[in-house]
């Protein structure tokens, strides 16, 4: 998708002032956080999971390309065709090919956040190609024609009545308003898609190196729908995703939904492996697997590499006080949230990324919530570094903090400026000690007073005090 | 191969090794990594006393009903009180190792095919099932078709109660044991299908079945 | 015991009270206080803001003021997390001065987990007849474990404190974030008013000073002039 993060500031004063937004985030808020929080509680060895969680993550990491190799020599021995992709570009053409190979007319995708990362559903439609989003979220926002605005929950920005709208646009039914009939609605125009799709894409949560598996996690049941019925499965994934065993597989599975919403396990876990065999009455004749970098090397071996061991879950979106606020369409890209503002930058360039890595308060509940132990406030500030060292901020900000470094060094002269400012400070809050407005921290008072300093110093008064002690 | 190259050696510059292809020595290690099958913590419950009390909880929670049968001849009777029960037609589409079953007896239509769309009810085996998350496991096979789980509004399922396992880990030593590779499909199912994409308010019923009953066979 | 006080650069700019009542109640628990007079700053709005090397000259010198004390405290979670966690995790980490941040990590203590945890007062000087609610600072509450220490210091003083809805939230501070992103950080500070507002309390407690100005700042502004914000330090020590 267009990329618009660098308008981070404006959008997300925009959504703080979209009454319906508002309204629509601070219901789904409590669901997430509570939720995970029981899961969390019942289950008595979540530390100790997530701590394996992150070794299984790291392990492969350490070794990516070897556990890469592997994938792709047990997929193969399968019967997949292992595609390479470089770049969003590559892995678009890669796949429009393949569709375009097998005169393929229509088709059924679940939901894949790498798909919306390299914009596949544009260029197949380019390709004249019908492309049908099947998980419910992604299909009301393919009606919208909307990114999604969370990784999990892509249209938790709408409400039933936004979403009633788009139906009746869509199906030319009597508008509803319970949310059951609307999914029976949708459920039956998805139906005929399934049966009818030449080619299902969906994406894989995981890859399995130990027998080239990939994966689907849902609750809907759409992605056994596009991985069985049509001829033609392609999967798309990133190179990242790649873990060594089916065991690995349940300690991740134990986190994910959890982290994500609170459930135990989801309705669906299938693992796909190669081909339908001899005689199977289901499963397809031709399998795709693209492995997608489109910028994930660049995070191995640098001190942002444990990013790479994100599963997706959503938890550090659900858990963020600034997300919570201005939902995911105010990043400006596929991810919104804390792993957002490290992916975006990396992946579509630091200078193209503006305020993201500062768009945090460091308040760390994403890092407590994180199911495999990133530390995401200190990967933020450290693309903060780098903004800082490649000048990337702006030119007021940079001298703000080369004079406030400069005199935090030298004692003496802090000490002067301090007296000086609690004097001014003192002097501008008045009577009532209030600084209504001040230029320069005009984003502060724009919505809140600043309780001005109270005339001296602390250590000038300390100073005094000491004398008169003697 | 261009891409798998560059990808491979960037990864590998990246580790500060060299070359565009992991060494014997590098997948030898990886491998050894892999045959261990380690097995992460598991919560306490996953090991309940009571397994299949344990089960059985879970699947409420997840909306799954249960019965529990002495012998397999019993499946018809119950499968028709369920559809009954339901106000469901008397008829499904089932997996061809219940083709033996006296269906006729107990006044039900058995089709022995795989499910299409227009079937309300598929009957299926299962290759195992697990307490700690109320999930039964389904292994595609050609007597085993998967979409009889799926497509059809009602999914019954059989579970041999000796089949009855702790945890996800324990199904796979099972399948290396008994199966060796996976095969296309090994597909756990837990609860009827549902989503939460409106407004984040639970909707049984999705792309899946709106109902799971699960029928254990001492 | 000699124990130094690391004031924070807020207050000794702004509320200089707190860092008197900071003193009054490590002398009153018998400590021999020393305020060594050439300190500034902890160095984390520069840390924050990505000058990784304005952090660590800043960390040096707060350490070689420190260096001859028994313990150090501060009346703040956020400058406390600065040099109990960021210098050992990563600021000095492989570096030769590590075992040197590492003593002084040690020995540095937040106001309210040493009176409690290191010197087990079991009185305070202060009284406070009324309600108050206590707000949770992040770095305070997920870097170094302040939960329940404030809240017993105040109940010592025999306040009342009724828990907010989202106590551990965070407030909206975030030091240059509620400048550089103010209208993010006005809508967070808003909803934590909301809350605060919703316990009826007299007065919003706190241990950080940038989160209570922050909070005093958009309180005010929406008209409350009632409400009081204190640093935990002046209720207890009888000073609010």
């Amino acid at each position: 998708m267009q990329i618009q993060s660098m308008f981070f500031k404006q959008r997300a004063t925009e959504k703080l002032g979209d009454a319906l937004l508002q309204g629509n985030m601070k219901k789904a808020k409590g669901k997430f956080v509570d939720g995970r929080a029981r899961a969390v509680a019942e289950f008595g060895v979540w530390e100790e999971l997530r701590t394996h969680a992150a070794m299984i993550r790291d392990r492969a990491l350490a070794n990516l390309d070897a556990y890469l190799v592997e994938f792709e020599r047990n997929a193969t021995r399968r019967g997949a065709v292992v595609h390479w992709a470089e770049s969003a570009e590559d892995a678009c053409r890669i796949i429009v090919d393949i569709a375009t190979r097998n005169g393929v007319k229509k088709v059924a995708k679940s939901k894949s956040m790498v798909s919306e990362e390299v914009n596949l559903n544009e260029r197949l439609e380019e390709a004249g190609i019908q492309v049908v989003e099947t998980d419910l979220g992604e299909y009301i926002l393919q009606l919208a024609k909307e990114p999604p605005s969370h990784i999990v929950a892509p249209a938790v920005h709408k409400s039933k009545e936004q979403v009633a709208e788009l139906f009746v646009q869509a199906h030319g039914k009597p508008r509803l308003t319970e949310i059951p009939a609307m999914t029976r609605e949708a459920r039956e125009a998805l139906r005929d898609h399934f049966l009818t799709a030449d080619m299902g894409i969906s994406g894989s949560n995981f890859v399995i190196a130990e027998t080239g598996t990939t994966l689907t996690v849902t609750n809907e049941g759409n992605a056994d729908m596009v991985t069985t019925l049509p001829r033609i499965h392609c999967v798309i994934t990133g190179i990242e995703k790649v873990i060594g065993t089916f065991e690995d597989f349940a300690s991740l599975i134990r986190l994910l939904p959890r982290s994500a919403i609170g459930q135990t396990i989801t309705n669906y876990l299938t693992l796909t492996t190669g081909l339908k065999m001899p005689g199977d009455a289901d499963g397809p004749e031709q399998m795709h697997i693209v492995l997608v970098d489109a910028g994930r090397t660049k995070l191995v071996g640098s001190d942002l590499q444990e990013m790479l061991r994100c599963i997706r879950c959503g938890a550090c979106m659900n858990h963020c006080p600034v997300y919570q606020n201005v939902g995911g369409h105010a990043y400006g890209w596929v991810y919104p949230g804390p792993m957002g503002s490290i992916l975006t930058p990396v992946y579509v360039g630091l200078e193209n990324a503006g305020d993201l890595p500062n768009a945090a308060t460091f308040c760390g509940e994403c890092a407590v919530a994180c199911p495999v132990k990133i530390p995401l406030p200190d990967l933020m500030r450290k693309l903060r570094e780098q903004q800082f060292d490649r000048k990337l901020r702006p030119w007021a900000e940079r001298m703000a903090i080369a004079g406030w470094s400069f005199m935090a060094t030298r004692p003496a002269l802090y000490a002067l400026f301090a007296k000086v400012g609690a004097r001014v400070g003192s002097w501008l809050g008045g009577r009532e000690g209030l600084i209504h407005s001040l230029p320069g921290i005009d984003g502060w008072t724009k919505g809140r007073d600043m309780p001005a300093p109270q005339g001296r110093t602390f250590r000038e008064l300390y100073k005094q005090k000491s004398r008169e002690h003697g | 191969m261009g891409a798998r190259e560059n990808i491979l050696a960037r990864i590998r510059k990246a580790q500060g090794r060299s070359g565009s292809e992991p060494t014997e020595a590098e997948m030898a290690m990886v491998r050894e990594a892999i045959a261990r099958h380690e097995v992460g913590p598991q919560p306490p419950f996953a090991h309940a006393p009571d397994r299949l009390a344990q089960f059985r909880k879970e699947c409420e929670r997840l909306g799954t009903t249960h019965a529990t049968l002495a012998s397999e001849g019993d499946i018809p009777a119950e499968v028709a009180r369920y559809l009954a029960a339901g106000r469901l037609a008397p008829a499904l589409a089932g997996w061809s190792e219940f083709a033996g079953l006296d269906w006729a007896g107990a006044g039900i239509e058995f089709r022995n095919r795989p499910a299409n769309a227009d079937d309300a009810t598929g009957l299926t085996g299962s290759f195992c099932a697990i307490a700690e998350t109320g999930t039964v496991l389904l292994l595609s096979s050609p007597a085993a078709p998967k979409v009889t789980a799926l497509l059809p509004e009602t999914h019954v399922c059989v579970v041999r109660a000796s089949r009855l396992l702790d945890t996800m880990e324990d199904s796979f030593a099972l399948l290396r044991t008994e199966v060796g590779e996976p095969p296309r499909a090994v597909f756990f199912v837990s609860g009827p299908s549902r989503t939460a994409d409106i407004e984040q308010t639970i909707v049984i019923g999705a792309h899946g079945p709106y109902r799971v009953h699960i029928v254990i066979v001492a | 015991m000699k124990v130094g006080l690391f004031v924070t650069c807020l207050v000794d700019l702004s509320r200089p009270g707190i860092g008197f009542a900071a003193l009054k109640l490590l002398e009153g628990a018998g400590c021999e206080v020393v305020v060594p007079g050439s300190q500034t700053c902890c160095g984390q709005p520069g840390y924050n803001s990505g000058g990784r090397e304005v952090a660590k000259a800043l960390a040096r010198k707060v350490l070689a003021e420190f260096r001859d004390c028994d313990y150090v405290v501060a009346p703040s979670g956020s400058c406390s997390g600065q040099m109990k966690v960021a210098t050992v995790h990563d600021l000095f980490k492989g570096e030769p001065d590590l075992p040197e941040f590492e003593k002084l990590a040690a020995k540095w203590h937040e106001l309210s987990q040493f009176l409690v945890d290191v010197l087990k007062v079991d009185k305070v000087p202060g009284r406070f007849d009324g309600t108050v609610t206590y707000h949770d600072s992040c770095s305070g509450l997920r870097e170094l474990g302040v939960k329940m220490q404030p809240r017993y210091l105040l109940q010592m003083a025999g306040a009342k404190v009724a828990e907010m809805d989202g106590a551990e939230r965070c407030c909206g501070f975030g030091g240059t974030f509620s400048i550089k992103l103010g209208d993010i950080s006005t809508r967070m500070c808003e909803n934590k008013c909301e809350s605060i507002r919703a316990t009826g309390a007299g007065a919003i407690v706190g241990g950080d000073l940038g989160c209570l100005l922050n909070i005093e700042g958009r309180l005010r502004r929406t008209g409350d002039r009632e409400t009081k914000v204190l640093h935990f330090a002046q209720v207890i020590a009888g000073e609010g």
